[in-house]
């Protein structure tokens, strides 16, 4: 469960000050996949952001599963994060130098018991993306599409009870973007884990239980999605 | 708590170390640079103190010496003439200086004799000649043994005669090396070896003469075949100690202290020089790390928002720097190779010993060792960095330091400045313990450390606030200037460019190189005296009281001679007492023991010229009481004061003497150098040898050395000026080694200009590219960029100029040396700065003029 309360967040622009979020409340409950929407400079990347505990408000709190994490020291929250939270970046974020399996390996070695070996798993979340024959290439000999993906088996190799998404298919073609969002949705359902995707894409929010929309730094808008598309294999369909 | 393994580590380490190789080359070659240095010194330094101990006996020429500051008295002859008979084979070498002349040349010539029993000597080693022969067949009462460069200058060849003293010798050999040329006295002038009868009947040995006298002992060998112990030679040198009490007594393992002293000193001198290079590689690799790292923090952040703990993060980078010095310092073993076997070439005037050049583990391990934790030290602060990296990066550019809760703002910064001045503490001590390790001294040490770091802090300062004025000057002149000016000028503040850093190193190398030279160029040109028409210039040596009416005389007829001369009366003694403390037991201040076995007494019933007292009073003429005037420095020396009493012994007489009164020399009187000054009386009957000085035309110096040395063959006659040029060329030999060690800081400072220029590759190709699409030429953009290279070289000119100026100003003070400031020296130095970063710069970027355009603006 994630829980948001009067989260503000202000930034220092030169000698000015900018107020980015103006007082957030909202909680998401386990298992539900929200949206947050809102035109370019709303302040949604900001939120995710500080919902992945990437960094520090203002004033407020943000909760993940009932642990206060927005003033923890750096390490406690790393430590959180790794275990807690599952990211997809806009732009994939892998690490250059390391293959596709590695980079999805990574999480585990940073964050598990070393005893487990996180080899096998990792190799199914890569086959299920469909990257099981390019586990051994290095990003820069994979496509966008295919990097994604690989962020996407990334993001789910600890089985984190939280994934966020930031604009995930924001980078892709229509096709690529397709296809990696039907396997965002198929992992979060099969995994089961709570997941907040930040989207400017109406279509993409569609497939929400819930859609929160953002404004000038407040929620101006916050429903469940009676009409949600199911999260199935059927986003090429739709 | 889950880790990241050093495996994962090693691997994304090594992997970004691949990608990044280009880059690292330069920083590799930054530490190897300084371990080079240090590795070739060290190295150096084992295989000649291995190569001494392993021709100890040889370089001794004997198993003991005895150096001997007085001729041995009666019952010391008796003992010696003992141990002969014991079976221990005894032999005396006695050196002095003296002249030498030709019947082809009027000029006689000032050399270095020495005379040997050539039945005897050597007892271990060679006399090596030319032609190829033993000593004892060629050396025999009216022969000599020459070295090449008396031939040379006196245009002589083997089998012509040669006069010395009063006798006439034929030249029947040259010689090449003695075994035991560096455990016998300085020579000042070409070698002669002549035997002791040929020394007798030179008439050059009188009582009381300046002669060094040494001999040299070899023990008994038990057996055919079987090696003499250790064991035998301490006994026999018991013996000797206690029959030779005011002697001198070495065995060959102890080599000859003088040296061993001289070369612990030299090898700590020139590794704290090479530690100077090794730290500015380590900045090198510091400021390397810290541009890595700025390129790095997507990927840290990334790391970090996965849930990599600093910590972890710090482990990959601190093993990149860990390999990285390991790599550097391999490859600085492999040079430093190659800088063991180039001293021995610049030191090859002073030391007469081929050294057997070897691979010194030792030299390997500590400069691998010292190379490594440099590097690890000075890279401290860029890794403490990676804890203050945010993973918000990722998704916002430009995060704000401040735009933290105030609490959590100051906790930052608290914990960050803790961290990096905890890093600053460490490095100090780090550096300060490596220093201690290679000078030996917690002393020096500690203030090579903190000089060190405070010199390269000052440095950086003076850059920094050059290029502040520097950038002020273009903000108000910007209009005005070339563009190509301008756009080069503004190029040393392009994001990235460590200016101030990298003029800071830089200039430390110029500085040292320049300092060296200022300093040597200072004292080389105060040695080359034109001395005041009242300073002698001419001094005569080992006259005996028969001589000197004679030699005054004749001085006062010589047309060249333009002073009166100064005659100065010397009985050679020894300290026995101080006020009733034996010699051995006394407790002195900058004054070897040693030396008061070689005193030197003189008289004068009044006052000497030039000479004043500061505390106490003269005695009046015609005093007959055993009185004594110490110089106040040598009183300050040996704790006497007015009222002490100091026993002398001369031959068997021993005098006490109570101090009356402290002068102080003006330095320009031949009495300047009398130390100990008696009334006669005390000293009458006791062998006397006459010194004395005076000032002659510099340009008819040869014509009053002939005049002399007709009259009085067994005087010796030191020009000055010859004596001089011997001791500058030992002094520019000195000063070769050093400067070459202190090129190594100028390729450190260099080494770290490349790797900056590389490092900001992308940046410059980028602004080639956007220059060439609006229209720039080839021509131009080089124009641009040679400006820039030109004012970094002409900054760090400047800085290190003037920085040296002052270090030599401070240093010839000390040394009591004039200082001017040179505008040539200074110009030179300056262009040669210039030339070299531009060459360097290009060196660094040369392939980016040829980027093509559109290859760029394509990847964006």
């Amino acid at each position: 469960m994630i829980s948001v309360e009067g989260l503000r967040k202000s930034i220092r622009n030169g000698s000015r000050t900018v107020d980015i979020l103006k007082g957030i409340d909202f909680t998401v409950p386990q298992g539900q996949f929200a949206a947050i929407m809102g035109a370019s400079g709303s302040g949604k990347s900001t939120l995710l952001g500080l919902l992945a505990g990437l960094d520090t408000p203002s004033a407020g709190e943000v909760r993940l599963n009932g642990t206060a994490i927005s003033y923890l020291p750096e390490d406690k929250l790393a430590q959180v994060r790794g275990k807690t939270i599952g990211f997809v970046f806009q732009s994939y974020q892998l690490i250059p130098t390391l293959t596709a399996l590695e980079n999805v390996l990574l999480p585990h070695e940073l964050n598990a018991d070393a005893k487990v070996s996180g080899l096998a798993r990792a190799r199914e979340l890569l086959t299920s993306v469909g990257l099981g024959d390019r586990m051994e290439h290095y990003p820069v000999q994979l496509s966008g599409g295919e990097q994604q993906r690989v962020a996407l088996a990334r993001a789910f190799i600890l089985r984190p009870p939280i994934v966020l998404a930031d604009e995930p298919t924001g980078n892709l073609d229509t096709t690529n973007g397709t296809h990696v969002l039907e396997l965002l949705l198929n992992l979060n359902k099969t995994e089961g884990t709570t997941l907040v995707l930040v989207t400017h894409d109406p279509m993409l929010a569609g497939y929400a239980d819930r859609r929160i929309v953002l404004s000038d730094g407040r929620i101006v808008s916050d429903e469940l999605n009676s009409a949600a598309h199911p999260r199935q294999a059927s986003v090429v369909a739709q | 708590m889950a880790n990241l393994s050093w495996r994962s580590s090693v691997k994304i380490a090594a992997r970004e170390m691949h990608s990044s190789r280009g880059k690292f080359f330069f920083v590799i070659l930054s530490v190897a640079i300084g371990v080079a240095a240090l590795t070739g010194v060290r190295g150096f330094s084992a295989s000649f103190r291995a190569t001494l101990l392993n021709r100890a006996r040889s370089i001794m020429a004997a198993d003991l010496s005895a150096r001997m500051f007085q001729q041995p008295t009666p019952a010391q002859q008796k003992g010696l003439d003992e141990i002969a008979a014991s079976g221990v084979e005894m032999t005396p070498v006695t050196e002095l200086l003296s002249m030498a002349s030709s019947a082809k040349t009027l000029d006689p010539l000032l050399i270095s004799l020495k005379a040997v029993d050539p039945a005897m000597y050597p007892f271990y080693g060679e006399v090596e000649l030319a032609p190829a022969g033993r000593l004892k067949d060629v050396l025999g009462p009216d022969t000599v043994v020459v070295a090449d460069d008396l031939l040379i200058r006196l245009h002589l060849k083997l089998g012509d005669e040669l006069k010395i003293g009063t006798r006439v010798f034929r030249i029947a050999s040259v010689v090449v090396n003695e075994p035991d040329r560096l455990s016998g006295s300085f020579a000042a002038g070409p070698r002669i070896l002549i035997s002791r009868e040929g020394l007798d009947a030179s008439g050059l040995l009188a009582p009381g003469s300046h002669a060094g006298q040494r001999y040299l002992f070899k023990v008994q060998q038990p057996a055919r075949g079987v090696a003499i112990s250790d064991k035998a030679v301490a006994q026999l040198k018991e013996r000797l100690e206690k029959l030779l009490p005011e002697a001198q007594i070495i065995d060959y393992r102890e080599t000859n202290p003088a040296l061993a002293q001289g070369l612990d000193r030299a090898t700590s001198l020139l590794s704290l020089m090479s530690l100077v290079a090794l730290v500015l590689g380590a900045i090198g690799v510091a400021m390397a790390m810290r541009a890595h790292l700025q390129q790095r923090l997507d990927t840290i952040a990334i790391m970090k928002s996965l849930g990599a703990r600093s910590g972890q993060i710090m482990k990959i980078y601190l093993l990149q720097t860990l390999l990285l010095g390991l790599l550097g310092g391999i490859v600085g073993v492999a040079f430093g190779v190659g800088v063991q076997r180039a001293l021995p070439y610049f030191l090859a005037k002073l030391i007469h010993v081929q050294t057997d050049l070897r691979v010194e583990p030792a030299a390997i391990f500590t400069g691998l060792a010292v190379g490594v934790l440099t590097t690890l030290l000075f890279t401290l602060p860029p890794l403490l960095d990676i804890r203050g990296v945010r993973p918000i990066l990722i998704l916002r550019r430009s995060v704000e330091e401040n735009d933290d809760p105030f609490v959590t703002a100051i906790w930052r910064k608290a914990t960050k400045n803790f961290a990096q001045v905890g890093a600053a503490v460490l490095i100090v001590g780090g550096l300060a313990a490596i220093a201690t390790t290679l000078s030996d001294s917690v002393t020096v040490g500690k203030v090579f450390s903190l000089g060190l770091v405070g010199v390269l802090a000052i440095l950086l300062a003076a850059s920094a606030v050059v290029l502040w004025g520097l950038r002020y000057f273009l903000s108000k002149t910007r209009l005005h200037l070339p563009s190509t000016v301008r756009h080069g000028l503004a190029n040393l503040y392009r994001p990235g460019n460590p200016s101030a850093a990298l003029l800071a190193a830089l200039g430390m190398g110029v500085m040292q190189i320049m300092t060296v030279y200022l300093v040597q160029q200072a004292v080389v040109s105060e040695l080359h005296l034109s001395s005041a028409p009242n300073l002698p210039n001419v001094f005569l040596v080992d006259i005996t009281s028969d001589e000197i009416a004679g030699v005054r005389a004749l001085l006062k007829a010589q047309p060249s001679v333009t002073s009166t001369a100064e005659m100065l009366p010397v009985v050679s003694s020894r300290i026995v007492a101080i006020d009733g403390v034996e010699a051995d037991a006394l407790k002195l201040k900058n004054f070897p023991k040693r030396m008061l076995r070689s005193i030197s007494l003189t008289w004068s019933e009044t006052l000497p010229p030039g000479t004043k007292t500061v505390e106490g009073k003269w005695w009046p003429e015609k005093e007959r009481g055993a009185f004594v005037a110490v110089g106040q420095r040598q009183a300050g020396r040996l704790g006497v004061k007015v009222g002490s009493k100091i026993t002398f012994a001369a031959q068997d007489t021993q005098i006490v003497a109570t101090v009356v009164a402290l002068t102080k020399a003006d330095g320009q009187h031949a009495y300047s150098r009398a130390e100990f000054v008696l009334p006669p009386a005390p000293l009458a009957g006791l062998p006397v040898v006459w010194y004395g000085g005076v000032h002659a035309d510099p340009a008819r110096v040869g014509e009053l050395q002939r005049a002399l040395y007709q009259a009085y063959p067994t005087v010796t006659v030191i020009n000055v000026a010859e004596a001089l040029e011997t001791i500058r060329s030992v002094v520019i030999q000195i000063t070769y080694v050093i400067q070459f060690l202190a090129a190594f800081s100028i390729f450190a400072g260099i080494i770290i200009l490349a790797s900056s220029i590389a490092g900001t590759r992308y940046r410059r190709i980028r602004e080639v590219v956007v220059l060439k699409t609006l229209g720039a030429t080839r021509a131009r953009i080089a124009t641009v960029f040679s400006i820039e290279f030109a004012v970094l070289g002409l900054v760090a000119g400047t800085v290190g100029v003037a920085f040296a100026n002052v270090v030599a100003r401070t240093l010839l003070k000390r040394l009591s040396v004039s200082y001017h400031f040179r505008w040539e020296w200074t110009v030179l130095a300056l262009l040669g700065t210039v030339m070299l970063t531009v060459a360097t710069g290009w060196m660094a970027s040369h392939r980016i003029l040829g980027q093509k355009p559109l290859e760029v603006l394509r990847e964006e």
